[in-house]
């Protein structure tokens, strides 16, 4: 028997449609289908301004808006061959690790409610909260920034920011605990996760499947550490690995990629601290200008002459390794944008870890993947 | 109030209500009306009348009391806003379900798509006329109440898979399926449990085993009964751990998917007469009704109505234990709630049968005192 699950189903967190054919309660066969949100990102870019684009990539992901927006900007800033001042690098580090945690808390949040748990649901979205106000303090948006620009970010942090950003940092150390508490110490949780969607290091090397779901099979592998970008380079973590290659060790993961993010947050808003400076860099393209604003006659002057360039980037997207491809042939608008979305791959690989287990299974496996369908289907 | 009961209460305004209506009339159908047989049938209806408006009434405020114990669990305030602290809240709901328009898939099937939510929430209800809440609140004394009631709680599963069915769609059915096996197999634990109870009070009628707990609560000597009883009614009622048949990650919303408007109403408000009776059977069963043990001071006990007052604490704590499981923990999965079900509960239940054999023949266990000797 086929059944859809999807596009409208709890299980999905977004619009995508999981066919599966069942015999009794096992899963036989699985057809992932994307495409219901399709709404031509790439496309659209070609025809903004560079910094305008930005504007899509808070729409690419919806609850990772600031890594989409980094990842961009690295390959635009390649591309039209600007360099960011430092403290631009540090503060777009803090605002990913912000996000890291505010992602992995929706995770969190959206993964618990799909085993049935309610109460750590709202526990999650209740400090997924506190990181929303935090951004709404220094980007003034909760979940489409527009933060970052080509040559740095928009503006610097408020007064008083580093201060209000620590004292959230310790109370979410005190509530991952809990989490751990409400999940693992859980007889039943074990009994849901444990050995489930077992997707082995070399299928995932095969399926191209990255981020948590890589290093729960035992592969130290995060581009924050192998291609460092940024300031990851200039803070201290550790990668979070875990060998299970099942539910619990992605829960694991990321849980530790939590800590680890609260870990590199605190340095950076020490760095912060201790090194004021500009946060743009001092000459750029005027026809660049801030999104929307007027280009003047000089500035399309100026980009007749500007060179072209390409750009590529990685990030280390919460969902995984997310890559970006930049053209600039000199024009007022990037001539290709090109994206590759991680949850994409990972949900196609879905064809290989979820047949053989049951229907029942298929909320915490799926659920363990992380799905963002607005970066899959882009 | 020793001595008024719910019904001797009805009986008198039935009279009352009768006598008055046959002052104004003529001779012929003045005397027809003050018969007793029409008394007695206007009695019985105004009791039935008010046992519902009370079984209403508690359901609807069982639903607030776990919507507010479940937002303190989660950080949160629950309903607020209809109402002193969102006690209207769940009238609010009701009225705007009762508004909605009921309709169906063009493929269901309708005699069963329309009678299963009915018969499920009708022998929900039924249920509610044959346990007795206090002294005097029984509809009567049957001997075999503990059994009438059993017997009716099982009908659900019927009528769900017979919804479910009938619904045509697959979540439906699947959910239906489950929820019947589910409640098949916690029958058997259930029904095991009880029969320990039935052997320390010596006796089906459930009058009678709260009389023979009026100084020793059965909780302590059948703790493992108790044990298999709540786990069991836990899966009766389908709630978290074991609310499978409707995990709405997966199925949806299970065997009632298809429903809307009052139809769910009916399902929705089924779940809760059917958790408000399970907690009143642990209460009933376990936890001595609505006696309560001789060493809490007169006072406590004397007021008018203190057998109600202190069954609903008993039934609501009960419930307050059924919220908190469902605030902390997971759902599990369909097989493994057989096999704890099939593989663990029933073992238990046989031993507590044992144990309850053991209790009745040693009479007097340390720490609990002594079960008073068969009938009396």
């Amino acid at each position: 028997m086929w059944i859809n699950m999807g596009p409208q189903h709890p299980m999905t967190h977004g619009l995508w449609n999981l066919r599966v054919r069942i015999e009794g309660e096992i899963i036989e066969e699985v057809d992932p289908e994307m495409g219901y949100l399709h709404r031509g990102i790439e496309k659209i870019s070609e025809d903004r301004h560079y910094n305008e684009v930005i504007t899509l990539m808070d729409r690419t992901c919806y609850v990772a808006g600031m890594s989409w927006e980094h990842l961009y900007i690295i390959a635009a800033e390649q591309a039209l061959h600007l360099e960011p001042p430092e403290r631009a690098q540090f503060i777009r580090t803090l605002a990913d690790e912000l996000q890291r945690i505010a992602s992995h808390l929706m995770w969190y949040a959206a993964f618990v409610q799909d085993l049935g748990l309610m109460t750590p649901f709202l526990y999650g979205m209740r400090d997924r909260d506190l990181i929303l106000d935090l951004f709404q303090s220094f980007t003034g948006a909760r979940m489409t920034y527009e933060y970052n620009r080509a040559g740095g970010v928009r503006n610097d942090l408020p007064n008083g920011f580093t201060d209000r950003a620590r004292k959230v940092m310790d109370w979410l150390d005190a509530r991952f605990v809990e989490y751990d508490q409400l999940c693992l110490d859980s007889d039943i949780f074990h009994r849901r996760c444990d050995g489930l969607g077992v997707l082995s290091a070399r299928d995932c090397i095969d399926w191209g499947v990255t981020g948590p779901m890589l290093r729960s099979a035992g592969i130290k592998r995060d581009l924050r550490k192998d291609r460092p970008y940024a300031a990851y380079d200039r803070v201290e973590f550790d990668v979070a690995v875990a060998d299970g290659a099942d539910v619990t060790a992605r829960y694991l993961v990321r849980m530790e990629e939590m800590r680890q993010a609260v870990r590199i947050v605190r340095q950076t808003l020490d760095w912060l601290d201790k090194h004021p400076g500009p946060v743009l860099a001092e000459r750029l393209p005027r026809w660049l200008g801030a999104p929307y604003a007027p280009v003047g006659r000089e500035g399309y002057l100026l980009k007749r002459n500007y060179p072209t360039g390409r750009g590529f980037s990685s990030v280390e997207e919460p969902h995984g390794e997310a890559q970006a491809y930049v053209v600039n042939t000199g024009g007022e608008h990037p001539y290709r944008v090109k994206f590759r979305s991680p949850v994409f791959v990972n949900i196609a690989a879905a064809q290989k870890y979820l047949p053989g287990y049951r229907v029942a299974d298929i909320p915490p496996i799926m659920g363990s993947v992380d799905v963002c369908v607005g970066e899959v289907d882009r | 109030m020793s001595g008024a009961t719910l019904y001797s209460v009805s009986a008198a305004l039935s009279a009352l209500l009768l006598g008055a209506v046959a002052s104004i009339l003529p001779a012929p159908v003045n005397a027809w009306l003050t018969s007793p047989d029409v008394v007695t049938g206007l009695a019985v209806l105004i009791f039935s009348a008010i046992l519902l408006a009370a079984s209403m009434i508690n359901t609807i405020m069982l639903i607030w009391f776990e919507r507010k114990m479940l937002g303190r669990f989660m950080d949160r305030r629950g309903a607020m806003h209809v109402g002193y602290a969102g006690l209207l809240q769940n009238f609010a709901d009701g009225l705007k379900l009762f508004r909605k328009n009921t309709f169906r898939p063009r493929e269901a099937d309708s005699l069963g798509f329309y009678a299963g939510p009915t018969a499920y929430m009708v022998t929900s209800m039924i249920l509610f006329g044959v346990l007795p809440i206090s002294t005097g609140w029984s509809s009567g004394a049957l001997p075999l109440s503990l059994l009438l009631a059993l017997a009716i709680f099982s009908f659900a599963p019927l009528f769900i898979f017979v919804s479910a069915w009938s619904s045509n769609n697959k979540y439906s059915l699947i959910g239906g399926m489950r929820s019947a096996a589910q409640m098949i197999a916690y029958e058997v634990p259930i029904l095991l449990a009880v029969v320990a109870v039935v052997i320390v009070a010596g006796s089906f009628d459930l009058n009678v085993i709260v009389n023979e707990q009026q100084n020793y609560w059965f909780w302590a000597p059948l703790i493992v009964a108790l044990i298999v009883f709540v786990a069991g009614m836990l899966a009766e009622m389908e709630r978290i751990p074991f609310d499978l048949p409707e995990a709405e990650a997966e199925l949806v919303e299970g065997w009632n998917t298809e429903y809307g408007g009052m139809l769910f109403a009916f399902f929705m408000l089924a779940d809760y007469v059917r958790a408000l009776i399970g907690s009143i059977l642990v209460v009933l069963l376990f936890l001595g009704g609505w006696t309560m043990p001789s060493w809490v001071p007169s006072v406590a006990t004397s007021f008018p109505l203190a057998g109600i007052f202190w069954f609903m604490i008993k039934t609501y704590l009960v419930f307050g234990l059924f919220i908190w499981i469902r605030a902390s923990l997971p759902r599990v999965r369909t097989d493994q709630l057989l096999r704890v079900g099939w593989n663990r509960m029933i073992p238990l239940a046989l031993l507590s049968i044992v144990l309850a054999a053991v209790v009745v023949t040693v009479r007097c266990l340390p720490l609990v005192g002594c079960v008073p000797p068969l009938g009396g």
